[in-house]
């Protein structure tokens, strides 16, 4: 029994590891506006997006030939897309009392502007984005960027 | 042996595969800033890269991943970037209320702030507001958590008498844990004793 204590307690360990994974996704922002055809694509699913929308990490915003967003993340980053745009929040981790974290977004295509928020401020090259050809690090700052197809 | 004519067809082929395949497909440029802040952002492709520092400085990456950096005016800026950046969500602002001794009423010096925040809230669609609550450090932890906490809930009664949804508010004691000014323990000190909002 003595020698078998140790393996007892790494399996719990292992075990606790497993369930102290975050269950569901969490919201990680706020769609603030919408004009024309915006969807919101989660898990597969595609509705319709509008202003007051949660956006969680992994959501897809696909915008129409007339349709525009903008979004508010909760380390105060906006992000706000044109047209025919293709916007994924890929990954986006915050955490509110230490303000640090890390967010990569990417266009597939479209137009994307962007304000940093805490993130980049915190730490630069916390906040990326991601196009099909380019990898933009971000050191608190107001940018756009456009990508063609 | 290759006619002229032959050669010449080859040329334009060769030409025309080359911008036919190189074409631009990422085109970046960096904005002025809201109050003249640090800002760069680095552009990396591949192994190139390259950092834009400078507003209305531009890059333009190829799908072979070549970078040309350029000016570019703020008229050509707004034309290609016009939708996105008239979608932009207003800037997030923060109001910080302070509080009387051991209580949860905001003081009369904290009233404008107060009326402000309202207005602030009244005027944003899809306003979210996080209430963060503080105490000083005179007392114990545990009975500045639960203070700090019902400042923060007196704030938010206020905003929902005002008839903002609750779902978009967030409330949070932090107790003595961050204080603005940072003093010994059991030190009164009215900064400290304060609620923190911001309004997204």
């Amino acid at each position: 029994m003595k020698s078998s204590l140790p393996i007892m307690l790494a399996v719990a360990c292992a075990l606790l590891g497993i369930a102290a994974q975050p269950a569901a996704a969490a919201e990680i922002g706020q769609i603030k506006n919408t004009t024309g055809q915006v969807l919101l694509l989660r898990n597969n699913t595609e509705q319709a997006a509008k202003a007051g929308d949660v956006v969680e990490q992994g959501d897809i915003l696909i915008t129409g030939a007339n349709g525009s967003f903008g979004i508010t993340l909760i380390d105060n980053s906006r992000l706000s897309a044109g047209p025919n745009s293709r916007i994924e929040l890929k990954q986006f981790r915050f955490n509110p009392t230490t303000q640090e974290g890390e967010s990569l977004t990417e266009i597939r295509r479209g137009t994307l502007a962007i304000v940093s928020g805490q993130i980049a401020k915190r730490s630069p090259d916390a906040m990326k984005v991601q196009t099909p050809t380019t990898i933009l690090g971000v050191r608190g700052t107001t940018f756009a960027v456009k990508v063609d197809q | 042996m290759i006619s002229l004519k032959r050669l010449a067809f080859y040329i334009l082929a060769a030409g025309h595969f080359l911008s036919g395949c190189a074409t631009v497909d990422t085109f970046v440029v960096l904005l002025p800033e809201e109050g003249g802040a640090v800002s760069a952002v680095t552009v990396g492709a591949g192994s190139r890269s390259t950092v834009l520092d400078k507003p209305y400085s531009a890059a333009a990456v190829d799908t072979r991943g070549n970078i040309e950096t350029k000016t570019v005016t703020a008229e050509e800026a707004h034309h290609r970037f016009g939708e996105a950046l008239a979608a932009q969500p207003p800037k997030p602002v923060s109001f910080t209320l302070y509080f009387e001794t051991n209580s949860i009423d905001v003081t009369p010096s904290s009233r404008p702030a107060l009326d402000a925040l309202f207005a602030e809230v009244a005027k944003r669609p899809a306003v979210e507001v996080q209430v963060t609550g503080h105490t000083d450090r005179v007392g114990s932890d545990a009975d500045n958590d639960r203070l700090s906490l019902q400042r923060a809930e007196a704030v938010r009664a206020m905003l929902i008498q005002r008839g903002i949804q609750a779902s978009f508010l967030r409330t949070v004691g932090r107790g003595e844990r961050e204080p603005l000014i940072p003093t010994p323990d059991d030190q009164a000190e009215p900064r400290n004793r304060r609620v923190e909002v911001t309004v997204r």
